[in-house]
């Protein structure tokens, strides 16, 4: 019983995109974590996290997102993320976190943004 | 409709907690809350129980236990864990241990920010050390409020 089928790893002009297929509370979000931290050992530098499919997402997953954008800030990449619905948008608003992380509307302004 | 009290258990596990929160997400819908206010309930819901499976449960064997509460005017949800001993003081709810989780709070850290969440977007909030030297959560959301009524 894994999650991370559900994330999806595409490339486009060197850029990683993620695709989230499965809504982010603790369970998927440790799975998440996981996938981040995969693309950071390789080393990874610029990742846009898609969650048009995501009805869902709880402080320990939105903790993760935040976690490695700083990380990969501090060696001149970044970590986007784009498409969220309405409550997505409020969570992050609530925790301060769409401060820290950019947050793009469509996955094409996301990428147009490196 | 009939007052209703449900009671679960599951077992203190993250896996169990997307099932939990679609079922009050589909209790909460159906006693009228808006589709806004169910996602609210259902983030509380979440951070409450993983913050039960996380810091409230010693391992996955121990359960954590609910008890959902409804009638025309309000969902009311206890969230009871048996706490974690090896975790620390036995009685973590200490009015210096709040402040401090509050002031370290920053929109940067990675962590952080279940409780807050919890707090914020419910009318209720309430935290206590229960017999089992667990942590009872108790959240409360008004269902009569006009603007909330709404689809
Ligand atoms: N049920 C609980 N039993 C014991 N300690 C708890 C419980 N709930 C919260 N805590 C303590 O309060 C702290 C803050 O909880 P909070 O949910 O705000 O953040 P977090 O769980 O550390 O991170 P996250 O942002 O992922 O939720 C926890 O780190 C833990 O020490
Ligand atoms: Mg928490």
């Amino acid at each position: 019983m894994d999650s991370t089928k559900l994330m999806k790893l595409r490339e486009e002009s060197g850029i990683k995109i993620l695709e989230i297929k499965t809504d982010l509370s603790s369970y998927a979000a440790s799975d998440l974590r996981k996938v981040l931290e995969d693309l950071l050992a390789e080393k990874v530098e610029k990742i846009v996290v898609n969650l048009s499919q995501v009805s869902h997402i709880n402080s320990t997953a939105v903790g993760a997102l935040v976690g490695v954008a700083k990380r990969l800030r501090q060696n001149g990449g970044d970590l986007k993320i784009c498409a969220l619905a309405d409550n997505l948008t409020r969570t992050f608003n609530l925790i301060g976190a769409s401060s820290v992380v950019e947050i793009y509307e469509s996955e094409n302004s996301a990428l147009a943004a490196f | 409709m009939a007052n209703a009290d449900i009671k679960l258990k599951i077992p203190s596990a993250v896996f169990y907690i997307d099932p939990v929160r679609a079922f009050i997400g589909n209790l909460a819908k159906n006693l009228g809350f808006s589709r806004k206010r169910v996602a609210d309930i259902q983030l509380v819901i979440d951070e409450i129980c993983s913050n039960a499976v996380h810091h409230g449960s010693i391992d996955t064997t121990v359960g954590v236990k609910l008890q959902i509460r409804s009638d025309a005017h309000a969902l009311e949800i206890l969230v009871r864990d048996t706490g974690s001993r090896h975790k620390g003081p036995k009685n973590w709810l200490t009015h210096e241990r709040l402040s401090e989780i509050e002031a370290n709070r920053s929109p940067s850290n990675e962590g952080g920010h279940g409780i807050f969440i919890a707090k914020s977007l419910s009318d209720t909030y309430e935290m206590k050390i229960n017999a089992a030297g667990g942590t009872d959560v108790r959240v409360v959301f008004q269902l009569l409020k006009p603007a909330d009524t709404k689809p």
